[in-house]
């Protein structure tokens, strides 16, 4: 049988263990999210803010069919890894694809179209 | 800029080193319980294992700079972490809990113990394979 101090110990063992894996895991995440942005906007200042807004529009109206990690839905591709430039992104986000995706040219203009992109090379 | 790899390369043999010893003197403390030195094989694994609970604070922080944020990552990366995560979180376990507890460990105590610090090590073992694999392996 164990002791009272042994199974006192055991809960304080495992609550600073729990802790210390919690703390970790969230700030790697907060620490990766910002790498990524940094990586595909090239700076860590304004471009990742940038990119930071695009994922924002992104959640507004793109998620729901691209989900939510933009890893692709029932009817939409991931879009992770696509092969494609910033450019072409821009040209399909404002002229949409017929048939498959809307175009977004009322609801974004330019800047916000590029900060969308931006996101979009954070996942690649 | 800091070389977290180099940091994260020197830094990581400490606690594997260290828990590895800790476990040693242990088990020599179980095998020469009869012997004069048993009590000090006790308490030399004590500092070993909280050594290395220190000391991984340290390389799980190198690490998590060096991947730059990939918790798990792919291939051998995903083994590295899938060992390491649990081999941090149970040394940093086994070490409150020794700090706490001390020397007053019942019987039942002292074997779960010993099972979990043979746990810890072999767990560490293999994150320190597959960490060594990410270097010298090409994966």
């Amino acid at each position: 049988m164990l002791t009272s101090l042994e199974i006192k110990g055991a809960a304080a063992a495992v609550a600073s263990s729990a802790l210390l894996l919690a703390a970790t895991f969230a700030a790697g995440a907060i620490y990766g999210d910002r790498q990524r942005l940094v990586r595909a906007t090239g700076e860590p200042g304004a471009s990742a803010a940038i990119a930071t807004q695009g994922r924002g529009f992104f959640f507004q109206s793109c998620a729901h069919c691209h989900g939510q990690d933009a890893d692709g839905g029932e009817d939409a591709p991931s879009l992770h890894k696509l092969q494609i430039s910033g450019a072409h992104m821009t040209l399909v986000i404002q002229s949409g694809i017929k048939d498959e995706m809307p175009s977004f040219s009322k609801r974004y203009d330019g800047q916000e179209t590029a900060a969308i992109v931006a996101y979009l090379k954070t996942l690649q | 800029m800091i070389p977290w790899d180099k940091l994260h390369g020197a830094m990581t043999h400490f606690p594997i080193a260290l828990l590895l010893f800790s476990t040693a003197c242990d088990f020599g403390s179980v095998a020469f319980k009869r012997r004069p030195f048993a009590r000090e094989l006790r308490t030399v694994s004590f500092y070993g294992l909280f050594a290395a609970a220190l000391a991984s604070v340290g390389v799980v922080v190198s690490g998590v700079a060096l991947t730059k944020g990939q918790l798990w990552g792919r291939g051998d990366l995903l083994w590295h972490h899938r060992f390491a995560w649990p081999a941090f979180g149970l040394v940093v376990a086994l070490a409150v809990w020794r700090l706490v507890v001390r020397d007053a460990m019942s019987r039942t105590g002292w074997c779960l113990y010993l099972l979990l610090m043979a746990v810890g090590s072999g767990l560490v073992a293999a994150a320190g394979y597959f960490g060594g694999e990410l270097l010298l392996g090409g994966g």
